[in-house]
């Protein structure tokens, strides 16, 4: 009379998407860090008072993940800014679990203390995703510009690994530790057994910054040092090969349809910012395609006012000919939303995505 | 570990774990570490797991449970019974029922 299933395996999964329910959602509670990533697309000074005046408060917070749950939601991620920042995190992990929904957090480990630990083991999350910026202090330190970080960074990461909390590890790849990557990747991988993330790509800033947009375009990898990071992971390139009938299109599925959105943004998922607003997915700050939680609720965002974001289109003959019928969409960052990050536009070219996204192909198809 | 629920017994859901409803389907997610046999769990029920699970208010023991349960499913009151004793000691041993014995 009682099945127990893995997550994986939950059929109800299927069931509610062919329904278009919001199953999953991201809720970044802060924009603020105690680090200082030069690549980082949202962060914001731990003491910036403004930012934190705007963040949703733990009842807001709670208000939403009901709504979400009432709609479906089964899947949290609390992400950030560092979520940890927020001396109410406990308060809130607690109460999206209490909700009844599957939580995930990321963190960059730093400010993890007993406890978080202690809560961690007691109510455990889905998975705590770390970030290793590197693995020598030289190198981490480097990346988030704050001294003394690498090794609060190894201190948390231990002392979550050292009592059982599932941890999950990833990599950016950036200028900063482009050569400590093989170190990274050998670290992780000798830290946890699912290690196979790394992300070689850089987008731009939500807030548009134009210093901070400079630094990150300061840290991309050339297109030649993507692949030469791909190739190096066997695994991953395997992978990559095994898939090339899907990654490159040769004719393109969608052939003459102007619709701008062919992702799956706003089909299972959401994301809420910091201050309340409804985002399909993180990177989509175009102000028509968000919408104020505080002002409004979560069944008009997502059964209203989504349909009528996936339904913008482009006429723009640039746009029709180019990015809207490329072939290696798959192997490119562009979307919509990192259009817009990049060039103000929802439909804009990126030269940058461009050529890695050609240099990827390439590298696949010899 | 073996449970000792009898008809008399009271089940409700425990604290350790948050029920919900989605699709008309009750789906179990455990709050807290150690219950259920492993890691990334969730609990579904059949028909009449689910038939049952609805009636534990806290306050009806299992007979009266089955009782209830008699014309909804056109079934012997003792096979009901007995459905109620192995679902409940099954949640019990799971850590999802909590069971007491009723006050008389």
């Amino acid at each position: 009379m009682t099945s127990t299933i893995e997550i994986q395996q939950f059929s109800l999964w299927d069931k509610l998407r062919d329904k278009r329910v919001p199953l999953s959602f991201d809720i970044e509670v802060t924009a603020r860090c105690d680090n200082d990533c030069r690549h980082c697309y949202i962060n914001l000074p731990e003491g910036d008072k403004a930012a934190r005046e705007r963040e949703l408060t733990v009842a807001e917070i709670g208000d939403i993940a009901e709504q979400a749950a009432k709609l479906g939601a089964m899947w949290c991620l609390i992400t950030g800014g560092e979520p940890l920042i927020r001396p109410d995190f406990p308060e809130i992990y607690l109460m999206l679990r209490r909700k009844g929904l599957l939580v995930s957090v990321f963190t960059n480990a730093t400010m993890i203390n007993e406890g978080h630990v202690a809560l961690f083991r007691k109510y455990p999350p889905r998975d705590v995703e770390v970030t290793v910026y590197g693995v020598t202090r030289k190198t981490y330190e480097r990346v988030t510009r704050k001294p003394g970080s690498f090794g609060m960074f190894m201190n948390g990461l231990n002392m979550l690994m050292n009592n059982g909390v599932r941890v999950r590890l990833k990599a950016i790849a950036i200028r900063s530790n482009l050569a400590e990557q093989g170190a990274i990747a050998a670290f992780c991988r000798e830290k946890t057994k699912d290690y196979s993330r790394f992300d070689p790509q850089l987008h731009l800033r939500y807030d548009g910054d134009p210093m901070r947009n400079g630094e990150i375009n300061a840290e991309r990898l050339t297109p030649r040092e993507v692949v030469a990071l791909e190739r190096a992971d066997g695994e991953r390139m395997k992978s990559m090969q095994q898939n090339c009938s899907t990654l490159i299109n040769d004719e393109f599925t969608h052939q003459g349809c102007d619709h701008l959105f062919h992702c799956g943004a706003g089909n299972g998922s959401f994301n809420v910012g910091y201050d309340g607003t409804f985002r399909l997915c993180s990177s989509l700050c175009q102000a028509n395609t968000v919408y104020d939680l505080r002002k409004g609720n979560l069944a008009d965002a997502w059964f209203n006012f989504v349909p009528r974001v996936l339904d913008m289109r482009s006429h723009r003959k640039e746009y029709l000919d180019s990015c809207r019928s490329c072939p290696l969409v798959n192997l490119c960052l562009w979307c919509p939303a990192h259009a817009h990050l990049e060039t103000g536009e929802l439909d804009g070219a990126t030269p940058y995505f461009c050529q890695v996204a050609h240099a990827r192909a390439d590298n696949l198809i010899v | 570990m073996e449970t000792d629920i009898t008809l008399d017994a009271v089940c409700f859901p425990s604290d350790d774990v948050v029920a919900r409803e989605i699709e008309g389907e009750i789906i179990i997610v455990p709050l807290v570490a150690g219950i259920g046999d492993a890691d990334d769990e969730l609990y579904t029920l059949n028909d009449t797991g689910q038939a049952i699970w609805q009636k534990l208010d806290g306050h009806r023991t299992l007979k009266d449970v089955a009782t209830a349960l008699v014309a909804e499913f056109d079934t012997p009151l003792h096979e009901i019974e007995n459905d109620a004793l192995g679902f409940a000691g099954e949640m019990v041993r799971r850590g999802i029922l909590v069971a007491s014995q009723k006050k008389q």
